[in-house]
């Protein structure tokens, strides 16, 4: 049970910031970004690129990554959502649905559809919590992810920039009357989330061997739905619905796993059905 | 206050009760008491914010009021859904054109006539005789309303791309073609010239003589109201203000004062 | 009482043709029929398209029947999407759930319970029905947004889990679906397959030109309005997955047999995206658009087969992402689709007249969808 608790809160965390991302382009744009979790696939492929192929140092190789993710979500906000920013929120959806398919399609044609190894971090460090041993990578995870959420709560907060965001997002004609730049606004929280998607997909690819498209596959569901638990536009939420699905996936698997195949996924779905048909808004969303 | 009783409602084919609803802690509607006897074209009147359309919603089904009944030739239809009052013989236009916007108008007016279909679904599908002669039989009924009201022309078109005034006809035809025995019109007129207007009222009482209806309607045209209602409530803040024939009405000080606020375009003369 | 002309030039009078200008040259308010040479040059063209579908096999090598009737699978996939999108307007992200459905309790009743295949392929029609009335239960309560992650989450409970239950579906190993007999060859089950497909066609042709597909139509875009018209909506919302459940159901045990295998891994996220992605390209709402979109991309990767073009290599791989490509572009530029595009020859071979503004009315289908 400890050991499902303490694994759990590290995917969780993981999981936590792909939901932030989620929070992010939903709460700045109204928009479901269903590429969330493969801005974190496309930079785990550029940095591994860069570790194995071009044999750049880990820390720049880690900016190559961030950097292939952030381009990503720039041009997607580009080329999709700023065309499409008329149209009913549907044709959004689907639109970024086919963005992960294309990156998805992409990574396969590119390079197949073999698992790979990523190179994991060159400092070690093992703690142990509660009695149960964590890895280096899931350490720094756990603390990467802690200190983003902490710093997306006081930018929504404290910086003129993050009230305009927010401000987009609620009222865009008044925040247009008021000489914000919808356009730059959207680039901004594209790029930010990307940058979230990227860095969540860096964390998860050297814990278990990856492949094409395994952040959506892996991360796109629990994050969603730890978005949704959270309350779609609570980014605190997020990420501690991040955090419980995380360790509900881990005790899913455990005590369930040997009678029901998926159990973490059946958990996972039970979950999101649960909240949404009793509690729409989640534990701390403000609307619905 | 309770409706006046008059002859004319002693069949009330239509009657709402004490009926009362509240959204959030604003009161919509308070206690209101209507009769529309069978037959009889009724007018509902009112500032705008009085309740009109909600009361309207009540009686359609698509609110549950929290207190009240409505009834209709007798029988109780308070907690019926919005569906089943439509097969029961409820028409009812709406503020926003009530139709099907990316259909034709008659595609629309073939919709309209969901209830009065005989054959299942299943039937439907799978291909039955019976219906294919039955879809015929819609289409030539929904021939006949467009040549009522002279919609031919138009037939073929799609809603989002006719000018408004034919809209608000074609929500006319296609209420018609529900085969109702009241019709609840929220302001008909709406976006209608004087003369057009005038045509309107015309079109109702043929309507009501041709074919045996019994109309309720909520409306802000006073010549059309005047010219045409046998009878007229006022709303004013959820409440049942007064009522009477319309001339009464037009010289009633408290509905006078109530509308002294509100834009009076064509005011009580 | 006012004369008729009074009427034609007051409430009517922004009904004549002047002023309704552009709408097609109604001058009367006759309905267009053809001359005889006009339907008999219909009447041909639609001899060549449905004679060739129906003499394909006979003249294609023995292998390339197996693909026609994976295209024609696919097709019913994509006019089972088209039924719960299309008509009706809800968004359905994981279709592959009731395909897989009807695939493994088809494989299953025929392997294990030794029923006919006659007899398993209405039970997994009516399984997947089943497995999509379901989601519309929840639909009900849900809309929008949180109903799309439900499909999807749905779909993914499927795959990982229900698809994997050793005891009915035999897990990694693959549910065996053997073919019915006199139909084990390719050609003879490719026929079984294009009179299903038929028989699908047909129930879809009666589904929109009747009170069903009509209330559909009205409930997709306005439930007030449809209600008001007397069309329950909570039961045709449900219908609407039923049916779409249903055509699903057929295409995966269709598919099972087509395969004689199935594991879980068969129905993925991928697919699921997949069976979105070609509704949409064909053209939500239109049946001709649908079933030219699904064969397509059925057919991509078998066509590009081994050939390799640099730098790109094997084309074949590349068939996902070209394929999300088509959607991105379909999304922003054509949102009608395929379906749109040929949207005035598909009229003009109903019966109707040869024009190529495409403001002149449809018919066939309520026209456009929520998705556009």
């Amino acid at each position: 049970m400890k050991v499902a608790l303490v694994i759990g809160l590290a995917t969780g965390a993981i999981n936590g910031l792909v939901a932030l991302g989620i929070v992010l382009v939903y709460k700045g744009a109204r928009v479901f970004n269903f590429a969330q979790a493969e801005f974190g696939t496309v930079a785990a492929f550029a940095a591994w690129g860069a570790l194995t192929k071009a044999h750049l140092p880990y820390g720049l190789a880690i900016v190559v990554g961030l950097a292939a993710a952030v381009a990503m979500g720039m041009a997607v906000e580009r080329a999709i959502v700023r065309p499409l920013r008329a149209r009913p929120p549907v044709t959004t959806l689907v639109a970024t649905a086919g963005v992960a398919l294309l990156c998805i399609g992409l990574e396969l044609a590119l390079g197949g559809a073999r698992m790979r190894v990523f190179p994991p971090v060159p400092v070690t460090f093992n703690v142990s919590v509660m009695g149960v041993m964590l890895s280096t990578q899931r350490i720094i995870a756990i603390l990467v992810v802690i200190s983003l959420g902490l710093a997306l709560a006081w930018f929504f907060s404290r910086t003129s920039l993050g009230l305009a965001v927010l401000a987009t997002s609620q009222e865009a004609i008044a925040a247009r009357l008021a000489g914000i730049s919808i356009d730059h606004v959207s680039t901004f929280i594209w790029g930010s989330a990307a940058l979230l998607g990227g860095i969540a997909g860096l964390l998860l690819a050297p814990i278990n061997p990856f492949s094409p498209g395994f952040m959506t596959m892996g991360t796109l569901i629990p994050a969603f739905t730890a978005a949704v638990i959270g309350g779609l536009t609570s980014l605190p939420g997020a990420f501690v619905g991040g955090v419980l699905i995380g360790i509900a996936q881990g005790l899913g698997q455990q005590y369930l796993g040997s009678v029901i195949p998926g159990a973490p996924s059946v958990v996972v779905f039970g979950l999101l059905l649960t909240v949404l048909l009793i509690r729409p808004k989640g534990l701390f969303g403000a609307e619905v | 206050m309770p409706p006046r009783s008059r002859p004319e409602a002693a069949v009330a084919f239509l009657e709402i009760e004490d009926l009362s609803i509240h959204f959030g802690g604003v009161r919509a509607l308070d206690g209101v008491d209507l009769k529309v006897g069978e037959w009889e074209i009724v007018g509902l009147i009112g500032p705008n914010g009085a309740g009109k359309t909600t009361l309207f919603n009540c009686v359609t089904g698509f609110y549950r009021p929290d207190r009240g009944r409505v009834r209709y030739r007798g029988k109780d239809v308070t907690h019926m859904r919005p569906h089943r009052r439509a097969a029961m013989g409820f028409g009812r236009t709406f503020q926003q054109v009530g139709l099907v916007r990316s259909l034709t108008v008659m595609e629309n007016l073939l919709v309209a006539q969901h209830a009065r279909v005989r054959y299942t679904a299943l039937e439907a599908l799978v291909g039955v005789p019976g219906a294919f002669t039955e879809e015929r039989e819609l289409r030539r009924r929904a021939e006949g309303i467009l040549d009522f009201l002279e919609l031919s022309p138009v037939r073929d078109e799609r809603i989002q791309g006719l000018p408004y005034g034919a809209q608000k006809l074609v929500e006319l035809g296609a209420v018609l073609a529900t085969e109702p025995d009241i019709l609840l019109l929220d302001e008909p007129s709406s976006g209608m010239a004087p003369e057009e207007a005038r045509t309107l009222g015309e079109t109702l009482l043929r309507m009501r003589r041709e074919l045996e209806l019994t109309i309720l309607m909520i409306e802000h045209h006073v010549p059309l109201v005047v010219g045409v209602c046998d009878h007229v409530f006022v709303l004013n803040f959820g409440r049942m203000l007064a009522d009477g024939p319309p001339s009464e009405i037009q010289r009633h000080p408290e509905v006078i004062a109530a509308y002294l606020g509100e834009e009076a375009v064509d005011g009580p003369s | 009482m006012a004369s008729r002309t009074d009427n034609k030039r007051t409430v009517a009078g922004e009904v004549t043709p002047g002023v309704t200008a552009g709408a097609g040259a109604h001058e009367d308010a006759k309905v267009f029929r053809p001359s005889p040479i006009g339907w008999a040059a219909r009447a041909s063209f639609l001899l060549v398209v449905f004679g060739g579908l129906l003499v394909l096999p006979l003249i294609l090598p023995g292998y390339r029947t197996f693909q026609y009737s994976y295209a024609l699978i696919f097709a019913i996939v994509g006019l089972s999407v088209n039924v719960l999108s299309g008509y009706a307007g809800q968004i359905s992200l994981g279709h592959q759930a009731f395909v897989g459905v009807g695939a493994f309790v088809s494989g299953n009743l025929v392997s294990e319970q030794h029923l006919s295949f006659w007899l398993a392929l209405p039970l997994a029609a009516v399984s997947g029905g089943v497995a999509a009335g379901l989601l519309g239960l929840v639909a009900l309560r849900l809309r929008g947004l949180y109903l799309a992650l439900v499909t999807l989450a749905y779909g993914a409970v499927a795959t990982a889990s229900i698809f994997e239950i050793k005891s009915l579906t035999r897990g990694g190993a693959g549910m065996p679906a053997p073919r019915p007999a006199g139909f084990t060859s390719d050609r003879a089950y490719t026929y079984l397959v294009l009179g299903v497909f038929a028989l699908v066609l047909w129930v879809d042709w009666r589904l929109v030109r009747s009170k069903v597909g009509r209330a559909l139509f009205a409930l997709r875009e306005n439930e007030q309005v449809a209600a008001s018209f007397g069309i329950d909506v909570t039961l045709y919302k449900v219908l609407a997955f039923v049916l779409s459940g249903f055509f699903a159901g057929v295409a995966g045990s269709l598919f099972a047999h087509w395969r004689t295998t199935v594991v879980a891994s068969d129905f993925d996220f991928i697919l699921a995206l997949t069976f979105v992605l070609m509704a949409v390209v064909g053209g939500l709402g239109s049946r001709a658009g649908v079933v030219i979109g699904s064969a397509f991309f059925a057919l991509l990767p078998v066509l590009l087969g081994t050939v390799t073009v640099k730098p790109f290599g094997l084309l074949a791989l590349w068939v996902t992402a070209f394929g999300a490509a088509l959607l991105l572009i379909t999304l922003r530029f054509y949102p009608g689709g395929v379906g749109q595009q040929i949207q005035p020859l598909v009229r003009w071979a109903s019966g109707g007249r040869l024009g190529l503004n495409s403001r002149a009315p449809a018919e066939s289908a309520g026209g456009g969808s929520g998705v556009s």
